[in-house]
C-alpha cells in the first residue's frame, strides 16, 4: 500500500507518477482553496493587494475570491472584528460549506490588537470558530498572507481521509454548526464558545 | 445483416451520456463514502451577507421597469450601428445612407409609439 | 468675528429671556463657549444660524463630555461667639476661625456643538448644553432640525455618553447594537471582563489578566495540566 518516498520521487524523474486517492484528494483541495469575498478593515486592502498581480495570490489556486459563503473553501478575517460585527462574521461561517478554513489575518482578528482594551471589539476570532492559521502583523505584508496559505496548504495535504487523525469535515461525530453569539446587554452572549475555545493556559 | 446507419450515432450517445455521467456518479459515491453531510438550520438559511433574513424574498416589480429597459436597448442597439456608421460616413454611397435612415426611423417609429401608448409617463 | 461677549449680547438682544452663560477656556487658545439654557436653546441656535451678520451655517461637531461628581474643599472663615474668661472676668468675644468645609458639586453630562460659517468664513462658535445631572435628568433639546449634520452624530452622543436629545428626530443607538445599556464613554463605564488569554499580558491589560491567571494556575494544580 504504502510506497516508498524515495522511490515514488525516483520514478516522477522518470515521468511514472504514482499517487494514493488521498494525496490525489488533498492536491485537489489544496490547489483550489477559493476564500470568501470580504474584509473587515485595513487588512482587506493587504489582501487586496495579494491578489493583484505583483504578489499574484492565483499562483496558489486562491484567486477565485466568491461573493457567496455557498461557493467559498476559505474564509480570510482581514481585519477588526467588532461586536456589532462578530455575529454576522460566524454566521457567514457556519453558512459555507464543509470543507471549510480559516484564517485569521492581522493583530485585531487573532486578538483584538490595539483595540483590546476598548469595549467595542472582540478579542480574537478565535473565541467563535476554528482558526486554522493566524497570522501576526499590523497589517500583515502579502508574503506573510501568502506564507499563511502555504501553511493552509501544508496541513490540508497532511489530512486523513479515515481514522483518528481525520479533520472535522470527514468526521461525522464532530460539530457542523457554531454557536452564534448573541448580542446582550453588556457584552456578546455568549463572551466565548467554550467548545471551540477552551480557554487556553499560558505557561511561563 | 445490415448495421442501421443510426447505430454509430447511438452508441455516441450513451458514451456522451456515460462521459456526463460516471464524475457525478464517482462525486455521489465519494460524498456517501467520505463526507458527511452536515446541515443545520444556519447553513440552510437565506445568504443574507450573515444578517438574519427578514421577510420574504419574492417581492414583484412593477412591469414599467420592463418597458423602460426594452426602450434602452432600442437605443443601445441603435448606438452600436451608429457608430461604424458615422466612422465610414465618408466612404459610404447614397444608398447606405438612405438604408441607415431608414433603419434609425423604424426605432424612431418605435419609440413614438411607445410614447403614444403612454409607457413614457410615471404614474 | 464678533468676540464671545458680542455674540452674547446680540443673542440676549434678539431672543428675549434667553439664558446665556460664558464658559471661559483658560487655554491659550481662548476658545470662550456658550452655556445655553435648555428653554431657548433652539430659538438662540436658529438666530445664530439665521443671523447675516454671524450666519453660522455648518455645524462642524457634536461632542459629549462626562463631568463626575466634583468634591470640592475650601476654607471659610467664620465667625463665632466664644466664652473666655479674660481678666477673671467671663465675657463673650466673637472670633474668626478657619473651617474647612467640603461639598460635593453634582456631575453633569455636556454637549458641545462647534459652529463654523461658510458664508462669511469665520468660526469657530462652542455651544455647550448640560443635562441635570448623570443619571436621571439627562435631556438636552436636539438641534437636529436646525443643522442636519447633528442627527448622526446627536445619535453618537446618546449612545455612547446617554444624553438624551429631545426633539431628535430618530434617537437610536447608532455604534452599540440595539439592546445594549451601558453607554461606553461615560467615566463610569465598566467594561465586560474578557481577558481570560493574554499570552503578553502588560500594563493595564496584566491588572485585568491577573484574577484570570491566579485562577487558572488554582484550576490547573487541581486539574494537573488538564486543558493544556
Amino acid at each position: 500500500m504504502a510506497i516508498d518516498q524515495e522511490l515514488k520521487i525516483e520514478m516522477g524523474k522518470q515521468g511514472v507518477f504514482v499517487t494514493t486517492i488521498q494525496e490525489l484528494y488533498n492536491w485537489g483541495r489544496r490547489s483550489s482553496v477559493w476564500p470568501m469575498q470580504f474584509g473587515l478593515a485595513c487588512c482587506a486592502i493587504e489582501m487586496i493587494a495579494t491578489t493583484m498581480a505583483r504578489y499574484d495570490l492565483a499562483r496558489f489556486g486562491a484567486e477565485v475570491f466568491r461573493p457567496s459563503p455557498r461557493q467559498a473553501d476559505l474564509m480570510i478575517v482581514a481585519g477588526t472584528v467588532t461586536k456589532k460585527m462578530a455575529p454576522q462574521v460566524v454566521r457567514l461561517y457556519n453558512q459555507m460549506a464543509e470543507p471549510k478554513y480559516v484564517i485569521a489575518m492581522g493583530a485585531c482578528a487573532i486578538s483584538g490588537g490595539p483595540f483590546k482594551q476598548g469595549y467595542n471589539v472582540l478579542k480574537g476570532i478565535d473565541r467563535y470558530m476554528p482558526v486554522d492559521v493566524h497570522i501576526p502583523g499590523c497589517p500583515p505584508r502579502p508574503e506573510a498572507l501568502i506564507q499563511a496559505f502555504m501553511t493552509l496548504q501544508k496541513k490540508i495535504d497532511s489530512h486523513h481521509l479515515t481514522g483518528e487523525g481525520r479533520p472535522r469535515y470527514l468526521d461525522p461525530d464532530a460539530p457542523g454548526e457554531f454557536k452564534v453569539p448573541e448580542p446582550g446587554e453588556h457584552d456578546l452572549e455568549p463572551a466565548s464558545n467554550q467548545g471551540v475555545w477552551p480557554v487556553p493556559v499560558v505557561i511561563r | 445483416m445490415s448495421w442501421s446507419p443510426y447505430f454509430s450515432l447511438t452508441i455516441l450517445f450513451v458514451v456522451a451520456l456515460g462521459f456526463g455521467l460516471a464524475p457525478l456518479a464517482l462525486a455521489q459515491l465519494w460524498a456517501k463514502t467520505f463526507s458527511p453531510a452536515k446541515p443545520n438550520a444556519i447553513k440552510n438559511a437565506i445568504y443574507e451577507c450573515g444578517l438574519e433574513s427578514k421577510g420574504d424574498a419574492w417581492v414583484q416589480f412593477r412591469s414599467a421597469y420592463y418597458l423602460y429597459a426594452i426602450i434602452f436597448l432600442i437605443f443601445d442597439v441603435e448606438a452600436v450601428f451608429l457608430l461604424p456608421f458615422a466612422v465610414a460616413f465618408t466612404g459610404l454611397t447614397a444608398g447606405a445612407c438612405v438604408a441607415m435612415l431608414i433603419f434609425a426611423l423604424l426605432l424612431l417609429e418605435g419609440l413614438a409609439w411607445a410614447w403614444a401608448k403612454g409607457v413614457l409617463t410615471w404614474e | 468675528m464678533k468676540t464671545v461677549e458680542e455674540i452674547k449680547a446680540a443673542i440676549e438682544a434678539a431672543v428675549p429671556g434667553a439664558k446665556v452663560e460664558i464658559v471661559p477656556n483658560p487655554g491659550p487658545s481662548g476658545e470662550h463657549s456658550l452655556l445655553l439654557g435648555h428653554e431657548q436653546a433652539v430659538e438662540v441656535a436658529r438666530f445664530l444660524r439665521d443671523d447675516p451678520e454671524l450666519a453660522l451655517d455648518y455645524l462642524s461637531n457634536v461632542t459629549g463630555v462626562d463631568w463626575l461628581d466634583k468634591e470640592v474643599t475650601e476654607k471659610v472663615k467664620v465667625k463665632r461667639q466664644v466664652t473666655k474668661t479674660v481678666d477673671g472676668v467671663e465675657q463673650t468675644v466673637e472670633e474668626t476661625v478657619d473651617e474647612t468645609r467640603k461639598h460635593v458639586e453634582p456631575g453633569y453630562l455636556e454637549a458641545v456643538y462647534h459652529l463654523f460659517s461658510m458664508a462669511r468664513k469665520h468660526g469657530p462658535v462652542v455651544l455647550r448644553l448640560r443635562t441635570g445631572n448623570r443619571t436621571d435628568q439627562v435631556e438636552v433639546p436636539s438641534l437636529t432640525m436646525l443643522w442636519r449634520a447633528a442627527e448622526f452624530q446627536e445619535r453618537e452622543v446618546f449612545d455612547l455618553y446617554g444624553i438624551v436629545f429631545k426633539g431628535h428626530p430618530d434617537l437610536r443607538r447608532i455604534l452599540m447594537w440595539e439592546g445594549f445599556k451601558d453607554h461606553p464613554m461615560r467615566k463610569d463605564y465598566v467594561e465586560p471582563d474578557d481577558y481570560e488569554y493574554e499570552p503578553t499580558a502588560h500594563d493595564q491589560v496584566l491588572k485585568r489578566a491577573q484574577a484570570h491567571q491566579a485562577q487558572a494556575a488554582a484550576m490547573g494544580q487541581e486539574g494537573a495540566g488538564a486543558g493544556q
